[in-house]
């Protein structure tokens, strides 16, 4: 999956700068930066949820991307109408995949809750196995275990894991945790004041930081 | 108070023919009216905070403006439009019911329409972007959209309803507080206020608030009981 080069401003004054970017099948590829740093902004407009000043840097026949965004809204339904809201091919098939995702991410017991009745934590659940009841090329998630226990957050890279073994899909993994970006991802860009300031292996970039700023981000948060 | 009270109690429990007869024709305008403007203006609200179009700014001023639209204005021109002299006489509209409800619906559309727009403008953006991550198209998540505002609806409804069944000024202007074919209960409380019987017009204002009290709490349960 190729990112192209692209450009994003508001009224003028340029707020993200991106080079481009290779995402090869399989792999989670981590975006991690301090707050404002662009991260959100490169997932939105990956996803197509944004137009870049150039317009979609991925292309339509690259396949489907899935996006979670960073608030994801829950529809007045209950949790399982909201997995079927997303559900390809059969009823039956659907239903089975839906208990399968609420099963691993344990929250079957709500699947006839109604979504908006849903805490921060189960909200994000329910949103991340909507998302996954589709096959993606590319898997853009921003920080979804933000509102989520240290349980849910393990269900949760051990699900996106399966799914990514399983289906091949690219992950861009948007996250402010350089524990979780260690745990998860093969490769990392790292994003300052809306710039790519580095990119590479995650091994590489922790082990030899060549930027001033990413040896201050490694060493604030303690890899 | 207490005498318009019990003469309020009183002509209920009579069955008094023209009050029944003035509520009656308070509610033939009323219901249709609201739900008409319900009908065209739950999906232009909507379909207003969804599409990005040049001059949309524009568009929410001027039916803002029209929120505020005066009766009597809206009043003049129906009667400039259905009078003998307007280019509509040849519907022989003039102090009927239905041209009462043309008139309600011209005055509660824009509030429908504000309203609903400024309660979907608040979660477009939310919405649009969880569809666009899930791959939905525009119509499904306009059709998404439309579905979550739908217990706003309900006190939309309301709101149109209580539009409806107090305003005086266009009613009486193109109904002609007729008795017994335009009369409703504002018009119908203005006229035995001007020939100062008091105490009928309280009672009428009294049963007034009964019927909106009482729609209010229908409407309010049956929304309650659907979100749950």
């Amino acid at each position: 999956m190729i990112i192209r080069p692209f450009t994003k401003s508001y009224g003028g004054a340029p707020v993200l700068d991106f080079p481009g970017a290779s995402l090869p099948e399989g792999e989670v590829c981590a975006v991690i930066g301090a707050n404002g740093s662009g991260k959100s902004t490169l997932a939105r407009i990956v996803a197509g949820a944004m137009a870049s000043d150039q317009g979609r840097p991925v292309l339509e026949q690259a396949g489907p991307v899935g996006y979670l965004p960073q608030r994801p809204y829950p529809f007045q339904m209950t949790v399982e109408g909201n997995l079927l809201l997303n559900a390809p091919g059969g009823r039956a098939d659907a239903r089975r995949r839906a208990a399968e995702l609420m099963e691993q991410l344990e929250i079957a017991h709500l699947a006839r809750k109604k979504a908006h009745h849903l805490s921060g934590g189960e909200t994000a659940r329910m949103a991340l196995a909507r998302l996954l009841m589709r096959r993606y090329a590319l898997l853009i998630l921003d920080e979804p275990t933000a509102a989520m226990d240290i349980r849910s957050t393990s269900l949760t890279e051990a699900l996106v894991d399966r799914y990514r073994r399983e289906t091949g899909c690219a992950v861009l993994w948007i996250t402010h945790s350089l524990k979780q970006a260690q745990r998860t991802a093969d490769t990392v860009l790292f994003l300052l004041r809306g710039r790519l300031a580095e990119a590479g292996p995650m091994t590489r970039l922790l082990s030899a930081p060549t930027t001033p700023e990413l040896r201050q981000f490694l060493d604030f948060y303690g890899a | 108070m207490r005498t318009a009270l019990e003469q309020a109690v009183q002509l209920v429990l009579s069955g008094d023919y023209q009050l029944i007869n003035i509520i009656s024709v308070t509610l033939q305008m009323s219901i249709p009216s609201s739900v008409i403007s319900l009908i065209l203006g739950v999906p232009l609200g909507v379909l207003l905070a969804f599409c990005s179009f040049r001059g949309k700014g524009a568009l929410v001023i001027l039916n803002r403006t029209l929120m505020g639209l005066p009766p009597v204005v809206c009043g003049l021109l129906c009667y400039m439009l259905f009078s003998g002299v307007g280019p509509f006489r040849h519907f022989r509209l003039m102090y009927t019911i239905p041209l009462m409800i043309i008139a309600q619906v011209i005055l509660i559309t824009p509030i429908v329409i504000g309203n609903m727009e400024s309660f979907a403008q608040r979660i477009t953006p939310a919405v649009r972007e969880t569809a666009r991550g899930l791959g939905l198209g525009r119509g499904r998540t306009f059709l998404l959209l439309v579905s979550e505002t739908r217990y706003q609806v309900f006190s939309t409804y309301l709101l149109g309803f209580a539009r409806s069944i107090a305003e005086v000024g266009a009613v009486s202007m193109v109904g002609g507080a007729i008795a017994y074919k335009t009369n409703v209960m504002t018009t119908a409380i203005m006229n035995y206020t001007n020939r100062g019987d008091f105490t009928l017009g309280v009672a009428l204002g009294v049963i007034l608030l009964a019927m909106s009290l009482v729609l209010n709490l229908t409407v309010s349960l049956i929304q309650g009981r659907l979100s749950r």
